[in-house]
């Protein structure tokens, strides 16, 4: 498995160094400084939730988690503990490779301090406050805003329905899910998304919600 | 002769008395010495109750005329005054012996009424405090059995429908077979208990036949003689009854709180076997998949053909993971595992199942009809989607190339009613019977494993589904629940 990743993502002109469990993943980190971390929860020694919980603060590359998960509640987990992306075993090089560049170009976008954030043709003005459609300008509630302003602050990840809950909500709305859903539905209606194949907000599954990046 | 005692030592006392008043009335003229008698009838009220002290008051009214009323040493009274100290002496006599007695009455209840009470309390502290629910029973049936209206006592429980006797006095075949049907039908046979109090219904002495009473958990069968039942024992009686319901009803709930521990046990080790042979079975397809994907990069410098088989081999071994998916997701059915319930919005399931299924998709034209105010519904996301994604794979593999495959929902009688049909050929009417069944398939290439899946979450969710040809091709309808509208609505 690690041979094929390695020379997959060499084809597509990434360097790549591989190390065999968690303690050298966490060296290596804080010596080689990647971009991104590709990071197998089912690693022989450390555990993977472990590690990932050790790397966060050791390093500012992206950490995609990479794992065989037959529990939905492993992703929730994984992104609660610091994970900006995972993808499920398994997968094409293909995929992993998008989802790379992904997390690479937000990385981007988050250097450059960028005050707007664009997901296709929608805008959404953090400083100003005001939300285009195709320069047309969107009319939200207050709740609708602070939701669609915390995934796009967080744009291309995926946002877990708890994070959600607490940041919008607060704390004592946390389990109740129809919050969410009913507003996400409130928000693709005014930004005129189709809900069974949505451009901007995306459903993950288990998970919670991703703007597309 | 027991029962004479009282009265004689109250003749006596009278005696007695009467000496030390003519003792005291020989050497000083004083007044009112009859009151020394009423001291005795007090006390003769307390101690024996009315009858000695009637007889104390009499006594103590004829020797009291006939020693010191004069005429002395004659019954006959001269004098008014003298008249009305001996009226007022029998008066008073009388009058303070009932009230003496009375109180006594009242003390021996409330006496009775405590020991009772401390009897009961103690015999319900040490069969709370027993972990054992069995030995709290035995020993109540024990405290039962000594009331002597009892004569056998026992505790039936019934578990599932089947009377086993717990505790207290044996019981035949016949008898638990009664205890059974009582406790089936909600009804006592020989007694009666309403409000907290007992009523002994059969009355023919040492009866051959038990009084049977249904309680909540069990049934109470007793020997029980209503001729000799008094009102304390009765009461008594009542209040262990109502121990034991308690006592049945806490055997349950340990019983049923063990049994739900098992159960859950049980779910954890299925759980941990599904994720591990989950792990086993994808592992290797994973590196197969990673390895082929690899190579079919142009970097890899594979030649167009070369690639072609490579992606053909992928296109295998992402089957071959949709079908160790299935067989998981089919175990993990049939293991009874929870679902895990939540709001969900039907578009996001559609959306999520297009997304998974967008390289099969790409040759058809996907139409999806969705109400706006289409409500949410309460199903397990995860499992929810399969159905959907499942559905759609199946139109795929029937849909004409560049076919229609139409999804749709609409709430419907408390329901989500949602459907997914296709422009293939319509199913035969036999087969309709049959396209859920495990295994069940119309190709070489299927598993059989993907509807029968879609029928087992749909009925674990509560809902149904059914395969239907409709003009344009075959239509699969299916319905999830609801979810409930909180109270307080959203923003």
């Amino acid at each position: 498995m690690q041979r094929a990743l390695r020379a997959g993502l060499s084809y597509h002109d990434f360097d790549v160094h591989a190390v065999g469990s968690g303690e050298e993943a966490i060296r290596e980190a804080a010596s080689w400084r990647p971009d991104v971390i590709l990071l197998d929860l089912g690693l022989p020694g450390m555990d993977g939730f472990a590690t990932l919980k050790a790397l966060r603060p050791a390093t500012r590359g992206a950490v995609i988690v990479v794992s065989v998960m037959p529990d939905e509640k492993d992703k929730v987990r994984a992104l609660d503990a610091g994970a900006d992306d995972y993808v499920v075993k398994p997968f094409g090089t293909e995929e992993l490779v998008a989802r790379i560049r992904a997390v690479l170009r937000r990385q981007a976008d988050v250097t450059a301090g960028e005050p707007i954030i664009r997901s296709g043709d929608l805008a959404i003005d953090i400083g100003r406050r005001t939300v285009t459609v195709g320069g047309k300008s969107v009319r939200l509630t207050p709740t609708e805003y602070e939701l669609l302003r915390f995934l796009a602050l967080h744009a291309g990840k995926p946002v877990t329905h708890t994070t959600l809950l607490r940041r919008v909500w607060g704390d004592y709305a946390i389990g109740d899910t129809y919050n969410t859903r009913y507003v996400v539905a409130q928000i693709r209606k005014k930004l005129g998304d189709d809900p069974a194949n949505p451009r901007y907000i995306v459903n993950e599954p288990g998970v919670g919600y991703r703007l597309e990046g | 002769m027991r029962r004479l005692q009282p009265y004689a030592i109250a003749l006596l006392g009278v005696i007695g008395i009467t000496s030390v008043i003519g003792l005291i009335t020989s050497r000083a003229s004083v007044q009112g010495m009859s009151a020394l008698y009423l001291l005795l009838v007090l006390w003769l009220a307390t101690r024996w109750g009315r009858w000695p002290a009637v007889v104390g008051s009499v006594a103590a009214f004829l020797l009291y005329d006939f020693f010191f009323v004069p005429p002395v040493g004659t019954l006959s009274v001269r004098g008014t005054a003298e008249l009305i100290e001996l009226v007022v002496l029998l008066a008073v006599a009388l009058v303070t012996s009932q009230l003496a007695s009375s109180l006594r009455r009242t003390r021996a209840t409330s006496e009775t009424l405590a020991r009772e009470s401390r009897a009961l309390y103690e015999l319900a502290t040490e069969a709370l405090r027993s972990s054992e629910v069995a030995v709290a029973l035995a020993m109540l049936c024990g405290r039962a059995t000594e009331l002597t209206c009892i004569d056998r006592f026992a505790l039936v429980a019934v578990d599932s429908g089947q009377p086993s006797a717990l505790a207290g006095d044996a019981l035949s075949a016949a008898e638990l077979k009664q205890a059974g049907w009582s406790h089936e039908n909600g009804r006592s046979v020989g007694i009666a208990v309403r409000d907290g109090a007992v009523t002994v219904m059969q009355t023919h002495h040492g009866a051959a036949e038990p009084a049977y009473l249904p309680l909540a958990s069990g049934v109470a069968v007793m020997g029980i003689d209503g001729q000799v039942a008094g009102r304390d024992e009765l009461r008594m009686l009542a209040a262990l009854i109502g121990l034991a319901d308690l006592l049945l009803d806490r055997r349950r709930a340990a019983l049923e709180s063990e049994r739900a521990r098992g159960l859950e046990s049980s779910d954890r080790l299925k759980t941990a076997i599904l994720s591990s042979l989950s792990h086993e079975l994808k592992s290797p397809i994973a590196s197969l998949r990673t390895g082929l994907t690899a190579l079919t990069a142009p970097q890899a410098g594979l030649k167009a053909d070369q690639r072609d088989l490579l992606v053909d081999l992928d296109r295998q071994a992402t089957r071959l993971d949709r079908m160790v998916g299935d067989l998981l997701a089919l175990s993990r059915l049939e293991a009874g595992l929870e679902l895990d319930r939540e709001a969900q919005s039907f578009a996001d399931l559609v959306a999520g199942a297009t997304r998974q299924l967008r390289t099969e998709l790409a040759g058809h034209q996907l139409a999806v009809d969705l109400p706006d105010d289409l409500p949410l519904v309460a199903v397990d996301e995860v499992q929810a989607g399969r159905v959907l994604a499942n559905l759609l794979e199946n139109a795929h593999e029937w849909a004409p190339p560049n076919g229609v495959i139409e999804v749709g929902a609409a709430p419907r009688s408390g329901l989500l009613e949602a459907w997914v049909e296709n422009e293939g050929p319509p199913i035969p009417t036999p087969d309709l019977d049959h396209v859920f069944d495990t295994f069940w398939t119309r190709r070489a290439r299927g598993s059989g494993l993907g509807l029968a899946i879609c029928k087992r979450v749909v009925e674990a969710h509560g809902g149904t589904i059914r395969a239907e040809n409709r003009r344009r091709g075959p239509r699969f309808t299916f319905t999830f629940p609801l979810a409930p509208v909180p109270v307080v609505p959203s923003s």
